[in-house]
Parts: C-alpha cells; sequence; structure tokens
C-alpha cells in the first residue's frame, strides 16, 4: 500500500468513526425525549394521587387516580361506558361524513362556479359566524329531541368549515398550475378532476382535522342538554349526582376519542396526501 | 423575358412554406379589478419558421412572457391573430408544449405521473405512457427518481423533469419562458448544454424567453429584442454561429460583437423600464 492510499484509508476509517459518534449521540438525544415525553404525565398523576392521598386537595372533588380507574373499570363492566361511547361515536361519526362530503362538495363547486360564489359565499360566512350550537334550540324544535337534532349540530359545524377551506383552496389555487394543466391539454371536467380536486386535498384535510375536533365539542355540549346518553350525558350526569369520579371517567374518554379520531383523520392524510408527508425528507 | 429563360426549372421559387408560428399585429391589453388598462404589446409581428430555434429577449414586464403565452394559445390577444400551421390535434396531444420558469409541476403527482400528465389527458393507457415517460426521464438523467415526488428534487432536476414533460408529447413547436431564471449559474451552464444538445437532436421549433444575451445568442438560430411595455419588436438578429454549439460556443470574436450589439439594442429598453417602474 502507498503512503497515499494509506493516508486515505485513514481519513475513511476517521470519517466513519466521527459518523458513528454523531449517529450514537443523536439516539441519545431521541431516548431522552421519547422518556420525557411519558415521564411528565406519569410524574403528574403520581403527584395528583400523592396530593389527594396526603389531602393536600379535597379528594371529594380531585378524585385520584386510582379511584378513577376503579370507577372506570365499574363502568365497562356495566356495559354504561361503551354504549356512551357508541351512542357519541355514531352521532360524531354520520354528522362528520354528511358535513364533510356536503361541504366539501359546496366548497368546491362555490370555487368553481363564479355566480354560486357571488350568490352564496357571504350567506355562508355570515351563517358560520353563528356557533352551531346555538342552533340547538331550534333544531329541537324543529325535529324533536330525537338524533336527527344532535347529528345535525355535527352536520353544521362540519359543513361550514369544509365549505370555507374548500373553497379558499380553488380560489387561492396556484394560478402556475392551473396553466400548466391547460397547456397539456387539462380543461373542464379534466381541469377539475386532475388538476384542482388533487390540489386542493391539503386544505380539505386541514378542515377534517379542525371539524373533527369541533365536532367532538359540539356533540359533548349537545349531550350535556338534550340527551339521556352519551358520553356528554355521563359527565353532566355525573356532575348533577355528585360523582366525580364518573366524571373524569367520561372527560377522559372524550379527550382519547379526540386523540383516536385525530389519529385517523391524519391517517388517511398519509394515504391520500402521500406528497405532503414526503416533502423535503 | 430574360428573367423567364434564366430560371429553370430547379430555380423556379419554391412556395414560400408558411412559418409554424405567425403573430400579425398582436395587441395585448390588461384589465386590473379597478378597472385600469395596461397596454401589454402592441402591434407585435413575428414569425416562426418551422425547425427554427428563436430567442426573444426584452426588459423586464416587456410582455414576452405574455407575447409566448399568446403564441402557445393560453392568451387570447386582444386584437390581432396568431396563426399556426401545427397539426392542432394528434390523438389528442396538443402541438405545442410548454416550459415554465417556475417548472409548473404537479406536486402531488410522482415525478414519472408528471411527466406523463399530457398524455394521460390526451388518453392514453397508463403502461404506454409509463413506458415513454420512463424513457425520456432516463434520456434526462432522472432514471431512478420516478416514484419521488417534485419537492424532493433540486431546481436543476425539476426543470429538465418540465423539459421532459414536454418532450414526451412529442411537441412541433416548444415554448419556454425563461426556464432557466430560477438556477443557479453552474446548473444553468449545465442545462443550457442539455438543451442545445436536444434541440439539435430533435430540430423542434422553438421560442425561448430569456433575461440572459448569452442564453439567448448560444441557443438561439435568430435573437428578438423586444422594447419596454408595451411591447414591440425592436430588432431581428440572425445568430450566424456554426452548429453542433456548446459551452465554448460563446466565446470568440463574433459572438461578442452579436453580444455588443444586443445590449446596445437592449440597453435604452431596460432604461426606459426602469423609469417607468
Amino acid at each position: 500500500m502507498t503512503g497515499v492510499a494509506a493516508e486515505a484509508g485513514d481519513a475513511v476509517d476517521a470519517v466513519d468513526a466521527a459518523v458513528a459518534v454523531l449517529r450514537a449521540a443523536e439516539r441519545r438525544r431521541h431516548r431522552l425525549d421519547l422518556s420525557l415525553a411519558v415521564a411528565t404525565p406519569v410524574s403528574l398523576l403520581a403527584l395528583w394521587q400523592a396530593a389527594a392521598d396526603l389531602h393536600w386537595v379535597d379528594p371529594r372533588i380531585f378524585t385520584p387516580p386510582v379511584e378513577i380507574a376503579r370507577a372506570a373499570g365499574q363502568l365497562i363492566s356495566s356495559g354504561t361506558l361503551p354504549s356512551d361511547l357508541a351512542a357519541t361515536l355514531a352521532r360524531l361519526v354520520v354528522g362528520f361524513v354528511i358535513g364533510a362530503a356536503g361541504g366539501t362538495a359546496v366548497g368546491l363547486l362555490l370555487g368553481i362556479a363564479r355566480p354560486l360564489r357571488a350568490a352564496l359565499s357571504p350567506l355562508f360566512t355570515a351563517l358560520y359566524a353563528i356557533p352551531q350550537i346555538a342552533l340547538l334550540p331550534l333544531l329541537l324544535v324543529i325535529f324533536g329531541v330525537g338524533e336527527t337534532a344532535k347529528v345535525l349540530t355535527v352536520v353544521a359545524v362540519t359543513f361550514f368549515v369544509l365549505e370555507i377551506n374548500a373553497l379558499s383552496a380553488v380560489r387561492h389555487f396556484d394560478p402556475r398550475l392551473v396553466e400548466a394543466g391547460r397547456a397539456y391539454g387539462a380543461s373542464g371536467a379534466k381541469m377539475f378532476r386532475y388538476v384542482l380536486l388533487p390540489g386542493s386535498l391539503p386544505a380539505i384535510f386541514t378542515g377534517l382535522r379542525v371539524s373533527i375536533a369541533l365536532g367532538l365539542v359540539v356533540i359533548t355540549a349537545t349531550e350535556f342538554v338534550a340527551s339521556n346518553n352519551g358520553l356528554g350525558f355521563l359527565v353532566w350526569n355525573s356532575w348533577q349526582l355528585f360523582e366525580p369520579d364518573q366524571m373524569y371517567v367520561g372527560m377522559a374518554t372524550i379527550a382519547l376519542l379526540g386523540v383516536a379520531l385525530t389519529a385517523v383523520i391524519a391517517a388517511l392524510e398519509r394515504v391520500a396526501v402521500p406528497w405532503v408527508h414526503r416533502r423535503s425528507r | 423575358m430574360e428573367v423567364d429563360l434564366l430560371s429553370g426549372p430547379e430555380r423556379v421559387p419554391v412556395s414560400p412554406v408558411a412559418p409554424a408560428l405567425e403573430a400579425r399585429r398582436v395587441s395585448k391589453v390588461f384589465v386590473g379589478r379597478a378597472g385600469e388598462a395596461t397596454l401589454a404589446l402592441r402591434d407585435v409581428g413575428l414569425e416562426v419558421q418551422r425547425g427554427t430555434f428563436v430567442s426573444l429577449i426584452g426588459p423586464s414586464g416587456c410582455g414576452k412572457s405574455t407575447l409566448l403565452r399568446i403564441l402557445g394559445g393560453l392568451e387570447q390577444p386582444s386584437t390581432g391573430e396568431v396563426r399556426s400551421t401545427t397539426r392542432q390535434e394528434r390523438g389528442g396531444l396538443p402541438a405545442v408544449a410548454f416550459v415554465f420558469q417556475d417548472y409548473g409541476l404537479f406536486p402531488w403527482l410522482s415525478v414519472v405521473d408528471n411527466v406523463a400528465f399530457g398524455l394521460r389527458m390526451a388518453g392514453m393507457g397508463k403502461r404506454e405512457r409509463h413506458d415513454r415517460a420512463r424513457a425520456w426521464l432516463a434520456r434526462m438523467g432522472l432514471a431512478g427518481f420516478e416514484r419521488s415526488y417534485p419537492e424532493q428534487l433540486s431546481g436543476g432536476m425539476r426543470q429538465r423533469l418540465s423539459l421532459a414533460r414536454a418532450f414526451v408529447t412529442d411537441p412541433e413547436v416548444l415554448l419556454m419562458d425563461e426556464p432557466m431564471a430560477a438556477l443557479d449559474a453552474q446548473t444553468r451552464l449545465l442545462l443550457q448544454e442539455d438543451l442545445v444538445r436536444l434541440w439539435e437532436e430533435t430540430k423542434k421549433t422553438v421560442v425561448l424567453v430569456t433575461h440572459s444575451l448569452d442564453e439567448a445568442l448560444l441557443l438561439g438560430d435568430r435573437v428578438v429584442v423586444m422594447t419596454a411595455r408595451p411591447g414591440r419588436v425592436k430588432l431581428d438578429l440572425p445568430v450566424g454561429l456554426p452548429r453542433p454549439r456548446n459551452a465554448s460556443s460563446a466565446t470568440g470574436v463574433a459572438f461578442s460583437r452579436m453580444k455588443a450589439d444586443l445590449w446596445a439594442a437592449l440597453r435604452d429598453e431596460v432604461e426606459k423600464s426602469l423609469e417607468h417602474s
């Protein structure tokens, strides 16, 4: 081996060693991030438990986590929690699907049809400004205390969020991409199908993420006042009967449901809009 | 009578070949939201012969991009007309292909689907259009990136991709709007050489809008200089540089003299456009 080659070999070895050191350091930082993310909520729960046990706080109001877990076990085995969860989930999903499909279709249509947009867009914007939960009494008057009124509150909030997002996506569509589409033979229905629709999907998914969270808020509030089942009812009824342990179970379930539904939307988004997530990877 | 005697059969002038593209007294007015009118082009006449490469140069805002889009049918002239002898449809494929400054690539389509977009719009089946797209990707040095998305590529690769998208439709006319303006100087040199080579292989009819005097001369058979807004044709300079050309064609006395001529014509217009803005 010549001296130069040997030196080059040494240099390669040295670089490899440096890379290994940097990789190990990055792995350590990553492990630390993970353990901190887990340790924080676990410590807070432990602190809560200790505070209640030692009567730093009133355990009748701040039910300690162990008691909450016990209450959750009872609610699950009695079937109350699963049936409340199913009732809320059904209302939310039905309302969300109807509202999202309708809102997206109407928003896209208003985006491409100027006279329709001129006629309806200001009206929809004004209606969106009304908190959808304020519609509930009216819906109850019209539809009675059935499922329809409850589902429609979710439909209303989802519809407007998607209508506004889809409309805005088309209105602010990159004109250079429309021009490129036109230059390569897309017009009319093809322009919509192959350019406008796929290009609007990221904004539509943003709308879905926002409206699933809003939908959960609205259905919970609706069940507070106008339902005798569902997670909202569980929380509200537990407060009225002063059973805070059950109330906490209901609140935690609502929170977990929100996390789970957001994760479902995020998973759908990764499938439907893969290019957004592969950006500069 | 003598003239008649002299003209043998081989001397009879062939019927003049109609240019592939011709703009006649084209003007374009834009009307803004507040109702203000801007005259972008005034009485532009331009002929582009089949199989020639015309570089279009002019100060910023002189309407050269607008002229290009009018030539390609993406925009209608306010007055005047554009004539084209290109066959309008070949199995649904447009006779004209565009290459845009900012590439105009669809971020939601993979590299291979971007290239195949025009073929898909023309109704070509998936296998055939992907085969053709892959062949052009390979030719442009992008083999192996078929399943990537445009945002994962560098600027130079994106512009090669947009060239592949144009060439794959085998257009008769290629219209390029400052295709290299967004690239760094070295990438730009490489792509210019690619373009020279591609053009000399395919002999498409090309109109290239550019800001660069060197690029206009290196690539073009003619360089057309436009005035400040409203744009008109100021100078139509034939470029006599021998082909095949390469980067070293942009050296030598003839090149320098032409560049000086171009700049002399362009300089006043650039100053005018500065005064306006």
